[in-house]
């Protein structure tokens, strides 16, 4: 298996792998490991901010290079950053697996990674106020 | 070897005897053949060159079954054979043929007492590979042979791809039909094998292909002389200096284990009480394995417990059949050692697998 440059860097540094803790802290998680990919965001939306954007993202990844790739690309690129779309994903899954140049085969590895992260971003349900993680 | 393909060396046809060129061609060939017999135990006459195992495996499987096929359809194999195996017996089973795959279990090892289950009144072949390729694990060759000898009209083939170099190999006492050898596993060059038909045993075979009749007319075709030469040389070379190589590589296979235990979660596919020294393949926990191998492959090269036919790597079908889950068969290392590996070579593989280890298990929030 050979893997484009920016999979190999981001596989290669994960620098937003991790978790993080305290208030306002909420994490998303999919996938399992004994089914070969599991993924975690932990994320920390900016307190007042308008419109809502995020202070820290965080991920953990047990999965192929292609998905520790992904995850640390989207821990980076969601900071500060106004998230769009029905997933709030900071790119579709389309232009990720194009991005990254993702097998055809691994794509529902992309759906776990989108799973996780739509469920670190969901608002939280009535009467939690300190966040999930 | 180069020699061969030179007009000062012998670049005649080998199988051209009406010209001086041709002669030397044949006279090296023949040297060849009986350096290659010598290294197993066996008699010139009974080598047939291939162009690799996977030939003389199509070639032993595919010969016997059509020539004894009034005699019986059945063939016994192991599940931990290698695919140049599997698949021709696959093919067979198409074409009409009743193969069973036995189980080793855990250990990798097959128990001849359930190889003697398995054999039927209309048992024609039975097929087992000598070491095998990915677990290193060797077969009790002389209990398998005892078995086949007391059914009486099975004939017994070997795939020794693996074996020459790392472990005993005796092919006439052992009583042994068919041996499948290859020359690149020996540090010979690739392109070139042999099977080793045994004249004592009066072993017969259909050929698989036609046009001139070389090779005793079961393998047709024009003998690469340089290749077989390099063969000759290669297996000389390895039968002569393994049994000293191997306490070498074997220290070396400890230093690698010792260091791979302290990293913790590690698991030894085989049993280590019957394995070669050169091979030492490895199951790691709480780490996926594409990763695993994407990490270690800029530092060092080994092999990983996955088929990548596809994108989406494939579990080992080895390891599956010594009873790894899917993640701990996907999750495996083979290290192979040879006769330049070094200490150092050791230590490096022990500092790349540690570094990547300690990074994805950390990134996969390993507890």
């Amino acid at each position: 298996m050979t893997y484009n440059e920016l999979t190999r860097r981001h596989f290669e540094t994960a620098a937003h792998a991790g978790t993080l803790t305290g208030p306002g802290v909420r994490r998303g998680v999919a996938g399992s490991r004994a089914m070969g990919t599991w993924v975690q965001f932990d994320v920390r939306w900016r307190s007042g901010a308008t419109p809502l954007t995020l202070d820290a993202v965080r991920f953990l990844a047990f999965g192929c290079p292609h998905v520790i790739a992904v995850a640390d690309w989207i821990a980076e690129h969601a900071v500060a950053a106004v998230l769009p779309g029905r997933t709030g994903l900071p790119a579709s899954l389309p232009e990720l697996k194009e991005r990254f140049a993702v097998p055809t085969e691994k794509v529902g590895r992309l759906l776990i990674i989108e799973d996780a992260w739509i469920a670190a971003i969901s608002p939280p349900s009535p009467g939690e106020t300190n966040g999930n993680a | 070897m180069a020699a061969c393909l030179t007009r000062e060396g012998a670049f005649g046809n080998p199988g051209s005897l009406s010209h001086d060129y041709g002669d030397a061609a044949h006279a090296a060939v023949e040297a060849a053949r009986a350096q290659v017999a010598a290294a197993v135990g066996a008699l010139p006459e009974d080598v047939v060159w291939t162009s690799g195992a996977t030939e003389a495996n199509n070639l032993a499987l595919f010969g016997i079954a059509h020539y004894y096929r009034s005699l019986g359809r059945h063939i016994v194999t192991l599940r931990t054979e290698h695919k140049a195996v599997l698949d021709p017996c696959r093919e067979l089973e198409r074409r009409g043929w009743r193969v069973t795959y036995l189980d080793p279990g855990r250990t990798g090892v097959l128990n001849p007492t359930q190889l003697g289950e398995a054999l039927q009144a209309d048992s024609v072949l039975v097929s087992v590979m000598h070491v095998n390729n990915e677990i290193g694990v060797v077969q009790d060759l002389a209990a398998i042979a005892a078995v086949c000898a007391a059914h009486g009209r099975v004939r017994l083939h070997v795939d020794g791809a693996q074996s020459i170099g790392k472990a005993a190999l005796d092919f006439t006492s052992l009583g042994i039909d068919l041996l499948s050898l290859s020359a690149h596993k020996a540090y010979g060059p690739k392109g070139v094998g042999a099977l080793l038909v045994s004249r004592r045993r009066g072993v017969q075979l259909t050929a698989l292909q036609f046009g001139g009749g070389q090779e005793r007319s079961l393998r047709s075709g024009t003998v690469p002389t340089h290749q077989v030469v390099g063969m000759g040389a290669a297996l000389a070379l390895a039968a002569a200096e393994w049994p000293a190589e191997v306490p070498h590589i074997a220290r070396l296979r400890d230093r690698l284990w010792e260091g791979l235990t302290a990293l913790g979660g590690v698991l030894r596919n085989g049993d280590p009480a019957h394995s070669v020294a050169h091979l030492l393949n490895v199951s790691f926990a709480d780490v996926e394995g594409e990763s695993l191998l994407a990490a270690v492959r800029p530092f060092i090269a080994v092999s990983t417990g996955s088929a990548c036919a596809s994108a989406v790597q494939e579990p080992s079908y080895v390891l599956r059949a010594l009873g790894r889950d899917e993640r701990l068969a996907e999750s495996s290392l083979r290290f192979s050692l040879g006769r330049f590996s070094t200490a150092a070579d050791v230590d490096a593989a022990l500092l790349a697998v540690e570094r990547a280890l300690k990074r994805l298990r950390r990134i996969g929030g390993a507890r």
